[in-house]
C-alpha cells in the first residue's frame, strides 16, 4: 500500500517547488516536481522594444540575472551582426564568474547546509570564538523563550541524522554565517562594473556602459583575493567534511544520466575557445550538439499550446497536468544541466582542465567518476569548477585594457532572428529572439531548471530531478529530509524554470 | 556580536543606522532604543513570496550595516522566508498560519500578486492570494518590498497574462485596511528597507510620498542628485552607451524617478547605475515597465527628441 508524502512549499530553493513522492514501504516510486508560480515573461516581452530584453530578462530571476541579461545581449548582438569589444568580453566573463561564486556559496551554505549543519549543536559548544558565544546565548534565549517560533528561521526543520562530529558541524555552522559576506562581496566584485546587482545596469548589446579604470581593475583583484581565500580555505573544506560524514549520498540521487551544457567563458589561455565548451552526452555517449533536436512538451504542464517550440499559452486549470514548468527534451530524451555536466561533458570530451581537477579530487578521494553522479557529487561539482573558474578570472582582470572603449556603438536591425546560448550557474540556458517592425516578436526561454525541474514529458517520462528521487529511500515520512538533500542538490530556481 | 547588544554597541550601530536614514544626529538614542526593540524579539516578520524573482531578498542579503547575520539573530524575528528558512512543507504552512492567526506581525510581501489568476502562485496548495489576505488582515503593517509588490512591475506589465497588481491594489480590492509601505526598487536597496524597518519599530508609520513611499529615501529624484547634473546644464549629452555625459537623449529615466541611489550607491558603496554610464531606468519607479510602448532605452530613437 503506498502512500504520499508533500513537500509543499520546498523551501531554501528560489522560489516555488512542490513535491510530492509516492512512497511504497520506504521507496519511492513516483515522484512529481511541481513549478507553483508563473509570471508569463514571453507575453511580456512580445511587441517591446528589443532592447528592453535584457533588462527585462534579467528580472527573471534575482539569482542568476547576468545570466539572463548575457544570454538577451549575444542573442541580440547576434541579430545585430556586431561583436562586443574585448573588454566587454572580459568584463562578461569576469561578472559570470563572480555570480558563479556567489550562487554556489549561497547555495551550499545558505540553502543546502541547514539539511546537514544541526544548529542546536551550538549549545555545547565551549570554545573562545565571540561570534559562536553569541549565537549560543541566542539559541539558548529563544528556545527559553516563550516564543511560538523560538530561533526562527532556522527552527523548525526536518528531524533526522544532522553532522555527528562537534568540530565539523561548529565549523560549517561558523562559515554559514562567514559565507554571508563572502555572498555579498562577490556581488560587489560584480557591481564594481555592473553598476549594482541584483540586476546589472551596465550590459547591453557591444559591450558595456561601464569603462575600465586601473582602480577598477585593482578594486576587481582584491575582491577575487578574498573570495579565493574562502573557497580554497573554507568551502572544499566544508564539502568534503560533509562528505565524510554522510557516504552514503555518494550514491544516492542518481539522475537521468544524459548531459546537456552549451559554450560559456572565454579560456584565457587558449583564446577565443569556450573554456567550457557545449557537448551533449547520452547515456555516456557523447554526441555533437543539434538544437533543432530541442523541443519543449507540455502534457503534464498548465499550458493548452502544442508540445514543440515557442508558444505558451498558460491553462491553470488543464486536466492531468501538475506544472508550469515545460518538460524540455533533447532528441526526446530529459537532460540535466548544471555543475555536474560541465563536469561531465568535460571530462568524457577531453577537457584538460576539467579532467585534471576532476583526477585530483577522485585519486585524493579514492572515489569514482560514477560517484559524481549523486547527491553530494552535485556539491562535489561546484567547488571543482570554480577551482578553474577563479584561476581564469585572476587572468581576465589581468587583460583588461583601460585605453581601449568598453562598448562599440550598433544599429537595432527591423527584422532578425538572434540566439543567445550561455550557462548560468544552475546550467545551460538559452534565449531565442525574433525581431519585427524593429520590435519583438516572439521571444523564448529555456532555462536550467527548465531541465532539470521538468515535469513528465509527452511519453510520461519524469524529468531529471524526478527520476533522482524515484527508487531512493525516504526512513520516515513526516521528515523526509533525504529527499529534500537529493532535490536541494541540483540547486533548483524556480522563477527562472517557468518565467 | 554578543548575545545582547550593550547599550554602547546599540549607540554604534544606531550612529551608522542614522547616517544611513538620512536622519539627523539628535535622532541617535532614539533609533538605538528601536535597535533594541527589535533585538528584544518584538518584531515579528513574516516574508511572503508572490510573483517575485527573489531579487529583493537577495538584495537584502547585502545589507551592510547590519549585516545579515546581525538582521536574522538580533534585528528581527524572521518567522518565516522562503528562501532561508529551515522548515519545509506542512511546518511552513503551520508558521504561516499561526502567526497571521496570532497577529501583531509586520507582513513583509515580495513580489505582485496574481489577482487574475490565483493559481498562478501557489504554496501549500493555497493560493498566494488568501495566505497575504490572511496575514495582512491581523498585521500591524504591511511592507511591500520591490517595485513588484509595491506598484505591479515586469509580472504586471501590459500583456501579461495573470492580471498581476501591486500588493496595495489588491488588499483595496479585498477590503483589508492594514496600512501598506512601499519599498520599491528593482531590487530594494537594503538600506531602505532596514530603515524602513527599524523606523516602524520606534516611531510607527514614517512620513510617506503619495505613492506611500517612506519620504526619508524617495524624497528626490535621482536627477537632482546626479552625478552628472554639470552634463545635463551645459547641455553635454551622451548619443550613445559608454560615451561622457548626460544620459537623457539615450533614455535615462532620473528625472522622473524618486529615489536616493546616486547619493547612497549600491552593493556597499561600490557603484550605482548612472554613475557606470547606464541610464536609469527607472526600477523605483510607480510606472516601471508597465508600458510595452514606454522604452527602457533611446537608441535609434532620437527623432523623438527634436534632433
Amino acid at each position: 500500500m503506498s502512500k504520499k508524502i508533500s513537500i509543499d512549499p520546498f523551501t531554501r530553493i528560489e522560489g516555488h517547488l512542490a513535491v510530492s513522492l509516492e512512497v511504497e514501504g520506504n521507496r519511492v516510486k513516483d515522484a512529481k516536481c511541481s513549478g507553483e508560480m508563473f509570471r508569463g515573461f514571453e507575453q511580456i516581452l512580445k511587441g517591446r522594444s528589443p532592447l528592453d530584453a535584457q533588462q527585462i530578462t534579467q528580472r527573471i530571476c534575482g539569482v542568476c540575472p547576468v545570466s539572463q541579461g548575457i544570454a538577451s545581449v549575444l542573442a541580440q548582438e547576434q541579430a545585430y551582426g556586431i561583436q562586443p569589444t574585448e573588454n566587454g568580453k572580459l568584463i562578461r566573463d569576469i561578472m559570470l564568474a563572480s555570480n558563479y561564486i556567489q550562487s554556489h556559496v549561497t547555495h551550499f551554505y545558505h540553502l543546502s547546509a541547514l539539511d546537514f549543519v544541526d544548529i542546536t549543536g551550538i549549545l555545547n559548544y565551549s570554545g573562545k570564538d565571540k561570534f559562536l558565544q553569541g549565537i549560543k546565548a541566542w539559541v539558548q534565549q529563544e528556545i527559553n523563550s516563550n516564543s511560538l517560533f523560538p530561533a526562527a528561521p532556522f527552527l523548525p526543520r526536518y528531524e533526522g541524522r544532522y553532522i555527528q562530529d562537534p568540530e565539523v558541524n561548529i565549523t560549517a555552522l561558523r562559515n554559514y554565517f562567514t559565507a554571508l559576506d563572502i555572498r555579498a562581496l562577490a556581488h560587489q566584485l560584480i557591481a564594481i562594473f555592473a553598476g549594482k546587482m541584483p540586476h546589472m545596469a551596465t550590459v547591453v548589446p557591444g559591450g558595456l556602459t561601464e569603462k575600465v579604470t586601473n582602480k577598477k581593475i585593482a578594486q576587481c583583484r582584491s575582491k577575487l583575493d578574498q573570495l579565493k581565500t574562502f573557497l580554497q580555505k573554507e568551502y572544499t573544506g566544508d564539502v568534503l567534511a560533509v562528505a565524510g560524514e554522510f557516504p552514503e549520498l555518494l550514491s544516492t540521487g542518481r539522475g537521468c544520466n544524459n548531459y546537456l551544457t552549451f559554450d560559456v567563458f572565454n579560456d584565457s589561455i587558449n583564446g577565443g575557445a569556450p573554456l567550457f565548451a557545449e557537448g551533449v552526452l547520452i547515456d555516456g555517449e557523447s554526441q555533437k550538439l543539434d538544437l533543432n533536436l530541442i523541443t519543449e512538451e507540455v502534457k503534464y504542464s498548465k499550458y493548452t499550446s502544442d508540445s514543440g517550440f515557442s508558444k505558451t499559452t498558460p491553462e491553470p486549470n488543464k486536466h492531468g497536468a501538475y506544472s508550469w514548468i515545460k518538460a524540455p527534451r533533447y532528441n526526446g530524451h530529459p537532460m540535466e544541466v548544471g555543475p555536474l555536466a560541465r563536469i561531465m561533458v568535460g571530462y568524457t570530451n577531453g577537457n584538460k582542465q576539467v579532467q585534471a581537477v576532476t583526477d585530483t579530487f577522485l585519486n585524493k578521494t579514492g572515489l569514482d567518476l560514477h560517484n559524481l553522479d549523486s547527491c553530494l557529487g552535485r556539491h562535489v561539482a561546484r567547488i571543482l569548477e570554480l577551482q578553474i573558474l577563479v584561476e581564469h578570472c585572476e587572468r581576465w582582470i589581468d587583460m583588461l585594457d583601460p585605453r581601449q572603449p568598453s562598448a562599440i556603438d550598433f544599429h537595432i536591425t527591423s527584422s532578425a532572428e538572434g540566439i543567445g546560448l550561455t550557462e548560468a550557474p544552475r546550467g545551460a540556458l538559452g534565449h531565442w529572439m525574433e525581431i519585427r517592425n524593429s520590435k519583438i516578436s516572439t521571444y523564448e526561454c529555456i532555462v536550467p531548471t527548465t531541465w532539470n525541474c521538468s515535469p513528465k514529458d509527452d511519453n510520461g517520462v519524469p524529468g531529471p530531478v524526478e527520476q533522482s528521487l524515484i527508487g531512493t529511500s525516504v526512513a520516515d515520512a513526516k521528515n523526509p529530509l533525504e529527499a529534500a538533500r537529493i532535490v536541494r542538490a541540483f540547486d533548483p530556481c524556480l522563477a527562472c524554470a517557468v518565467h | 556580536m554578543t548575545t545582547k547588544f550593550t547599550r554602547r554597541q546599540f549607540i554604534e550601530l544606531s550612529s551608522k543606522m542614522t547616517v544611513l536614514m538620512g536622519l539627523s544626529t539628535n535622532a541617535i538614542p532614539d533609533i538605538a532604543q528601536a535597535l533594541e526593540n527589535l533585538a528584544t524579539g518584538r518584531v515579528k516578520v513574516l516574508w511572503l513570496q508572490a510573483q517575485s524573482c527573489s531579487g529583493c531578498s537577495i538584495s537584502l542579503l547585502d545589507s551592510e550595516h547590519p549585516n545579515p547575520a546581525e538582521l536574522l539573530t538580533q534585528y528581527m524575528s524572521l518567522l518565516f522566508h522562503h528562501t532561508i528558512s529551515a522548515a519545509s512543507g506542512d511546518r511552513c504552512m503551520d508558521i504561516v498560519e499561526k502567526t497571521s492567526k496570532a497577529g501583531g506581525h509586520i507582513l513583509v510581501v515580495e513580489g505582485s500578486i496574481p489577482a487574475g489568476m490565483p493559481e498562478a502562485c501557489m504554496m501549500g496548495h493555497k493560493p498566494m492570494t488568501e495566505l497575504v489576505s490572511e496575514a495582512a488582515k491581523t498585521a500591524s503593517h504591511v511592507i511591500a518590498i520591490g517595485t513588484c509588490a509595491a506598484f505591479g512591475g515586469i509580472p504586471g506589465a501590459e500583456g501579461n497574462p495573470t492580471g498581476a497588481i501591486s500588493v496595495a491594489t489588491f488588499l483595496k480590492q479585498q477590503k483589508i485596511s492594514t496600512t501598506v509601505i512601499n519599498i520599491p526598487g528593482c531590487p530594494t536597496h537594503p538600506d531602505w528597507f532596514v530603515g524602513s524597518l527599524t523606523y516602524l519599530a520606534k516611531y510607527g508609520l514614517p512620513p510617506l510620498d503619495k505613492h506611500s513611499r517612506p519620504l526619508m529615501f524617495f524624497k528626490r529624484t535621482i536627477h537632482e542628485n546626479c552625478p552628472r547634473f554639470y552634463d545635463y546644464e551645459r547641455e553635454n549629452f551622451a548619443k550613445s552607451f559608454s560615451e561622457e555625459g548626460c544620459l537623457f537623449k539615450i533614455g535615462c529615466l532620473g528625472v522622473i524617478t524618486y529615489a536616493d541611489c546616486t547619493i547612497r550607491d549600491r552593493n556597499g558603496g561600490t557603484n550605482n547605475c548612472i554613475k557606470a554610464g547606464a541610464p536609469c531606468v527607472g526600477c523605483s519607479s510607480e510606472i516601471f515597465a508597465l508600458k510595452k510602448s514606454f522604452l527602457f532605452y533611446r537608441k535609434n530613437e532620437s527623432k523623438y527628441l527634436g534632433e
